[in-house]
């Protein structure tokens, strides 16, 4: 472990932006409260990518006296808050000029939004860094606090009733997290008999064989309980599709991108610990029956909705599911692929909302039946808005193909021969939906009286660098990200078998930086047992 | 031995507290009782820096007692005694009698449960483990069993205190700071809710979470 400032530095940056930001007078100009805003999510862009590289280095960062911990799996979550922030970050700044336009916010309610965007980027970045394990549920419960008043931010019934649901539900379901933690906390206490260390992650992980294994399994129930709320994992989901269809939409390109991740980067913490003190069948099989009721409650759920974002939202739930199947699945190949799905989902999903976000510029409604022809009266935003819809309905050389594919081969490798085969039959269910929003809303016939012109650069600049990435992670998974990814595995199971994480058609490569390694089979192409090779976590 | 005594004593008490917190018929009176709840808290962490000679844990009880029995409870009084809805009543959607059984129910509950626990430093506070574990899930039925959104946020406040006194129970000696984060996130969270549920009272003129039903399928 490696003490550095970085991890600290990146902390203060947006919290320092969000405090200057409410301390401008609500008359200020609106390029300054944007130029704030823009120093805050490129400090943030910059300052994760130095880290997730000093990570791949295969350094492991502390600060603050421990509290502070960067590893490969927090590198992960980490890089996606600094590149999804920063583009939704970037995206806002036309969709709220758009809006103060429009009427739909005033100058008081623009300071809210951008102040509190870095507010919400300060706590999600404090939840992936966090060694200290109520740190962590101080800083998960603090996004949704952060984010309440972004979900209602234009303060209609609509929005208001959608921010207190949001509110009490996560802030409830985090109270189960909390006496998880408790109990977790507890546990490593009176085991190792140091109330000082055993509020660090690493060092409950350490020690996680010592634990008291009803402890550890109580402790687990309730953490997958809390942070699975806020995750939107099923039957606690119920916040997510109102949360996520009324807030302004870059707002809900984070929130699904990114928020969800960070509740379930917390998961993954605690599976880690679980699965060393009590073994993986515990807790495997509980996020893989949470992950199975997720994708099979919210397929249909996401066919039948008409408000775009809203099935945006249960697509997220779903993919939320596909993620927690991956990790239930376990082994090498399930979480890697879980990992890489996290980040495909989120750099997709934020494609789509910010399309979403087009959309309710354009026409004014997310109403599906009013929403036809985009690609006619705004063909940029429309293809971008059917590039995402693919990229979600998993068809390559999109990203979200090769992780669904390579969780489909963990099950499939794992004997779940059943089990895969019915979350493949409710993905049928989504990719229907989705091409019906491309038949429709983009290829279909536009009004007669809609004006044609596209919605700017502003926009459409951050969507077309998120489909650059989406395409980038579908064609190959660059190498430095697939030992990210292999390196995070290796953290969760506490295991140094390793598969490498590509695309089906990648050529295999060296999975770790020691060039006297063995060659990994490229996941989707391995046969028999994964290939174990000596990594470096 | 006194000491636990006084422990386990005083943490029946936090029930008879809990149980006033939820019945209570109007918010502003919820908010007292809230108070004296937190109060018996204070107390519990004390006797147990007493017992367990915990420095830490009297830090504990002052800060406790700044947060959770002078500015949370003012916080909501302040902000909850301005807003009401004759209409909806206690917006209790069972008998107060019915809510008593209950609670009996989950204590017996949770005793059954913490029996199981081995833990060394649970063995003599295993009847106030389990009415920790109890005040947990009574703030959460609180939640569940009201239609008025204001009491909804003292069922969060029940459930926080249930998770304070379960780690004060089993890690007595842990550091300040870890207390100060879970009260300090309390206050941010009250005082969040007291905002929402103003202004939807403001824009929709109810404090009826049946009301809350724009927003389906």
């Amino acid at each position: 472990m490696v003490s550095s400032n970085l991890p600290l530095l990146i902390l203060c940056g947006p919290l320092a932006v969000a405090a200057l930001i409410f301390l401008l007078p609500r008359g200020s100009s609106p390029r300054c409260f944007e130029f704030a805003h823009l120093v805050s999510i490129s400090f943030v862009l910059v300052l994760s990518i130095m880290i997730v590289g000093q990570v791949i280095d295969g350094n492991q960062l502390t600060a603050f006296g421990d509290w502070l911990y960067v590893d490969a799996l927090g590198a992960v979550f980490l890089m996606v808050i600094g590149v999804v922030g920063f583009l939704t970050g970037l995206y806002s700044i036309g969709y709220i000029r758009h809006d103060l336009a429009s009427g739909a916010l005033d100058a008081g309610k623009m300071k809210i939004y951008y102040g509190f965007f870095s507010l919400f980027l300060f706590t999600m970045l404090l939840a992936a860094s966090s060694n200290n394990i109520v740190m962590m549920w101080v800083a998960v419960e603090a996004t949704t606090l952060g984010s309440a008043f972004l979900v209602g931010v234009y303060g209609q019934k609509s929005s208001l009733e959608a921010a207190w649901k949001y509110v009490i539900i996560c802030t409830v379901g985090v109270a189960f997290g909390l006496y998880g933690t408790v109990l977790a906390y507890a546990n490593g206490s009176d085991v190792l008999g140091n109330s000082r260390d055993a509020i660090l992650w690493t060092t409950l992980a350490a020690h996680a064989t010592s634990l008291d294994p009803m402890l550890a399994k109580l402790s687990f129930v309730f953490v997958l309980i809390g942070f699975g709320t806020k995750a939107g994992l099923f039957p606690m989901h119920a916040w997510l599709p109102d949360a996520h269809s009324e807030a302004p939409s870059p707002i809900s390109a984070l929130l699904s991108g990114v928020l969800l991740k960070c509740a379930l980067l917390v998961i993954i913490r605690y599976y880690a610990i679980t699965v060393r003190a009590v073994g993986p069948e515990f807790p495997q099989l509980l996020v893989l029956i949470l992950g199975s009721l997720s994708i099979i409650v919210a397929a249909p759920l996401f066919f039948i909705q008409q408000d775009l974002k809203r099935k945006l939202a249960y697509s997220s739930i779903e993919h939320i599911g596909l993620i927690a199947v991956g990790l239930g699945l376990g082994g090498p190949l399930g979480v890697g692929a879980a990992l890489l799905h996290t980040i495909n989902h989120s750099l997709a999903k934020a494609l789509l909302f910010c399309g979403a976000g087009n959309v309710m510029m354009k026409f004014g409604t997310r109403d599906l039946g009013s929403v036809k022809g985009l690609m006619r009266v705004a063909p940029v935003s429309g293809l971008l808005l059917m590039a995402g819809a693919l990229a979600l309905a998993g068809f390559p050389p999109f990203n979200v193909f090769v992780s669904e594919f390579l969780i489909f081969v963990a099950g499939l490798k794992a004997g779940y021969f059943w089990l895969m085969l019915v979350c493949a039959l409710f993905f049928t269910i989504t990719v229907a939906g989705l091409i019906q929003i491309v038949a429709n809303s983009v290829l279909g016939k536009s009004p007669a009286t809609m004006a044609t012109g596209d919605v700017g650069w502003r926009p459409i600049l951050p969507m077309a660098i998120l489909l650059l990435l989406v395409l980038t992670m579908g064609v190959a998974v660059p190498q430095p990200v697939s030992r990210l990814l292999q390196s995070a595995t290796a953290i969760v199971l506490s295991d140094s078998s390793s598969v490498a994480i590509a695309a089906p058609w990648q050529e295999p490569f060296s999975t770790t930086p020691q060039p006297d390694n063995k060659k990994a089979k490229p996941l989707a192409l391995a046969t028999g047992t994964p290939s174990h090779t000596e990594t470096n976590p | 031995m006194v000491g636990f005594q006084l422990v386990n004593g005083l943490a029946g008490l936090l029930i008879v507290t809990s149980l006033l917190v939820i019945l209570a018929r109007r918010p502003g009176n919820s908010a007292r009782f809230y108070a004296l709840q937190s109060f018996v808290l204070v107390l519990i962490f004390l006797a147990l820096a007493e017992v367990s000679d915990s420095h830490e844990l009297y830090l504990w009880s002052a800060s406790a007692f700044v947060t959770k029995v002078v500015l949370v409870p003012i916080i909501m009084y302040r902000a909850f005694s301005k807003l009401d809805d004759p209409k909806l009543g206690s917006g209790a959607i069972m008998p107060p009698a019915l809510s008593v059984v209950l609670a009996a129910l989950v204590v017996i509950l949770c005793f059954w449960v913490v029996s199981g626990v081995a833990l060394p430093a649970a063995a003599a506070i295993k009847p106030a483990l389990a009415v920790s574990l109890a005040h947990f899930f009574l703030g959460l039925g609180c939640i569940v069993s009201q239609r008025n959104i204001l009491k909804q946020v003292f069922g969060y406040c029940l459930m926080e205190n249930g998770s304070h006194l379960t780690l004060a129970l089993l890690a007595a000696k842990a550091p300040e700071l870890v207390e100060v984060g879970i009260a300090t996130d309390a206050i941010f969270a009250v005082g969040i809710m007291a905002v929402l549920g103003t202004k939807i009272f403001l824009t929709l003129h109810t404090l009826d979470a049946r009301s809350l039903t724009t927003l389906k399928g």
